[in-house]
């Protein structure tokens, strides 16, 4: 019975091949393919030209898996075995696997394509945070070599306006510190992209009087709408806690984006701010802001992108100078701080910006109002002796007017170095003012080599002006000995409140 | 009569060992990537000038991690070696010293050509930023997609089996 199925589903896959030791073919009972006898084998396929090697050595089997061979057309996937025997009659058996291997071929296709294509992406995910480093990096360094020419531009127009000036040159000089102010700005952007796309913006959480900055952010973009024929409407809702713990300077900026963007778009009609308490929960108050315009509105199908970077909404009425950076530096901020942001808007009608913020209540609002005492201006009894290492001429120019302009102090300006630790041996030095780098100096190791000498210079106050004012960097400054750092571009007003508030703790 | 000489081509899967021997046998090149298991076996003749005509056997095997796992069989009677890598994935080049001191400690006196395959898909300063790596063992980049020094290659190891 066995007998009578194995007739009926034998397969044959082998076929047996006798050729000589030249390879010629003697015999073979051509069970996958035809072949004439009387040929030489090597004819039929480049694989047994190999027979010319393996049948000089006598009574040997070479095994050969996975052979493609194809043939007249057809291809055969196949094993090889090769008998190789004394008498001029060598044994060639192929057994054809041709199913089988395909279905290999199948699995092995997917299996490779796969993980070729998992690297490339790899390589590609690789070489694009190159590029975005790269470009941040470049955005950040030529960011910050501005800052030395904005500093001294903005505190030499600051020194022009207290001088004997017509009327009409008072004119130029607003357009010239308004561009001043517009280019500080608009590099603080680029910076903050840049610092958030390194991870490094991160939010400082300090109490400080909400009503206040409020106001202060009304009296200066009240201003602003006012000067452009605008109608200017200011909503404080009475709930809201007078003192919350946050980062004030953020939430400023993320007002201050939304109604610059309501005052640049508007051209008649009326801005609306209004803030009011949604809730107090948990020490948390929720604090909902809105800003309303009559302005051009937005595309509905532009809504989602407006947050994104170097998103600029084209409009036919509208010019908008701005860099495209501001909403997505307020969306970044009202993440971070877990917050919401929400956008209306009509073509023609305007636009409604919401969004919600929570802070948490702040119950040290009688430390800060004794802190905000104690900033009052100082009094200085008698001149002291500023130290300034600075290589650049228009950093060392800009602060001698600004100290001279005080009468409060003797400037000594050093530009190498080297020489900061003789000078303050050999001179009065009240307080050091250091430039972050110095001729392969650099602020740090500067500072380093001061509170290394005997104790009388350990108190010395040393204050860092540095392009890189980044929370790491003020850390790393710190713990070289220096007392503070003050960030460049800065204004004769940071300039001074840091000096006077050293110097006075140093008197107590 | 032509001399027969057997070349292999070895070196990862996806590296465009069977692309290279299809531009140097047919003069063509497709971008579909189909993957090769066993071994496919050609045969080209070419001729040396002022010596005499040579029978390539080349035979392109299946891409391999590691050139150990390569089935000792394809390699017996092995005149000539082409160790294959794609210049556009480090992957395939990462152990590229370990896999030609491999080949040329246990195969002492055939001689191996080191190729850099997909020359097209990268630039100068990319290759200078591979400097160390490839300048002391690569022979030769070339491009199966553009056909760029294919024929040169073969030739040249042609040259050395005779």
């Amino acid at each position: 019975m066995l007998e009578a199925y194995k007739k009926k589903y034998y397969k044959n896959n082998f076929q047996y091949i006798l050729v000589d030791n030249s390879g010629k073919i003697i015999e073979t009972d051509d069970a996958i393919f035809h072949i004439d006898a009387n040929i030489q084998l090597q004819s039929i396929h480049p694989f047994f030209e190999i027979l010319n090697n393996l049948l000089q050595i006598e009574n040997e089997s070479f095994d050969f898996t996975c052979i493609n061979l194809d043939f007249e057309d057809k291809l055969f996937v196949v094993d090889i075995t090769i008998h190789s025997h004394k008498n001029n009659e060598n044994l060639i058996i192929l057994e054809n696997l041709t199913n089988h291997y395909n279905n290999y071929q199948l699995t092995a296709q997917t299996r490779n394509e796969s993980i070729i294509n998992s690297q490339i992406l790899e390589l590609k995910n690789e070489y694009l945070l190159e590029k975005e480093t790269f470009k941040n990096n470049f955005i950040a360094n030529f960011s910050h070599q501005l800052r030395n020419p904005i500093t001294a531009s903005i505190i030499f127009s600051d020194l022009l306006i207290n001088s004997d000036l017509s009327s009409e040159q008072k004119n130029y000089l607003d357009i010239i510190q308004s561009a001043n102010k517009d280019l500080k700005s608009r590099i603080e952007d680029i910076l903050d992209i840049s610092k958030i796309e390194s991870g490094k913006l991160i939010l400082i959480e300090k109490d400080f009087n909400l009503k206040k900055l409020l106001k202060e952010i009304n009296d200066g973009y009240k201003i602003l709408a006012v000067k452009k024929g605008l109608e200017f409407n200011f909503n404080i809702d009475d709930a809201l806690p007078e003192f919350i713990k946050g980062d004030q300077y953020r939430l400023k900026q993320i007002i201050g984006n939304l109604l610059n963007n309501a005052i640049s778009f508007t051209d008649k009609g009326f801005i609306n701010f209004n803030i009011s308490l949604n809730y107090i929960r948990a020490k948390k108050a929720s604090i909902r802001i809105e800003v309303c315009d009559t302005g051009c509105g937005i595309e509905k199908q532009n809504i989602d992108s407006i947050f994104e970077r170097f998103t600029k909404i084209e409009s036919e009425t509208q010019i908008d100078n701005g860099n495209g950076l501001g909403l997505a530096i307020v969306k970044y901020l009202i993440t971070e701080m877990n917050g919401s942001i929400n956008v209306e808007s009509e073509i023609n009608k305007g636009s409604n910006f919401t969004c919600n913020l929570s802070f948490k209540l702040s119950y040290e609002s009688h430390s800060i109002n004794k802190v905000l005492l104690k900033k009052q201006l100082p009094s200085l009894e008698k001149k002291y002796h500023i130290l300034l290492v600075e290589d650049s001429d228009l950093i060392q120019l800009t602060i001698l007017k600004t100290l001279a302009a005080t009468n409060n102090f003797y400037l000594n300006i050093i530009s190498k170095g080297e020489e900061l630790i003789t000078n303050i041996i050999n001179e009065d030095v009240d307080l050091i003012l250091l430039a972050n780098t110095i001729q392969g100096f650099s602020a740090m190791n500067l500072a380093a080599s001061v509170r290394s000498l005997s104790k009388e210079y350990k108190k010395t106050p040393i204050i860092v002006l540095s392009t890189r004012a980044y929370k790491d960097d003020i850390k790393l400054f710190k713990q070289s000995g220096v007392n503070d750092v003050i960030a460049k571009p800065f204004d004769d007003k940071k300039l001074l409140d840091t000096i006077y508030k050293h110097l006075n703790k140093k008197r107590k | 009569m032509a001399i027969s000489k057997k070349i292999v081509l070895i070196g990862h899967f996806g590296v465009g060992k069977t692309s290279l021997i299809r531009r140097f046998v047919e003069n063509a090149f497709t971008e579909d990537y189909k993957v090769t298991i066993g071994v496919h076996i050609s045969k080209k003749n070419i001729e040396i000038p002022e010596e005499e005509t040579v029978s390539l056997i080349i035979w392109d095997l299946e891409g391999q991690d590691d050139i150990k796992n390569t089935r000792p069989s394809y390699l017996l009677g092995t005149n000539g070696f082409i160790y294959v890598f794609d210049l556009s994935r480090p992957v395939t080049f990462e152990n590229l010293d370990s896999e030609v001191t491999y080949l040329k400690e246990n195969f002492p006196n055939t001689p191996v050509k080191v190729v850099g395959n997909k020359m097209d898909l990268v630039n100068k300063v990319y290759l200078s930023d591979y400097n160390d790596v490839f300048k002391p063992l690569v022979d030769f980049y070339v491009s199966a997609k553009t056909g760029s020094r294919v024929e040169l290659l073969f030739s040249k190891l042609a040259k050395e089996l005779i």
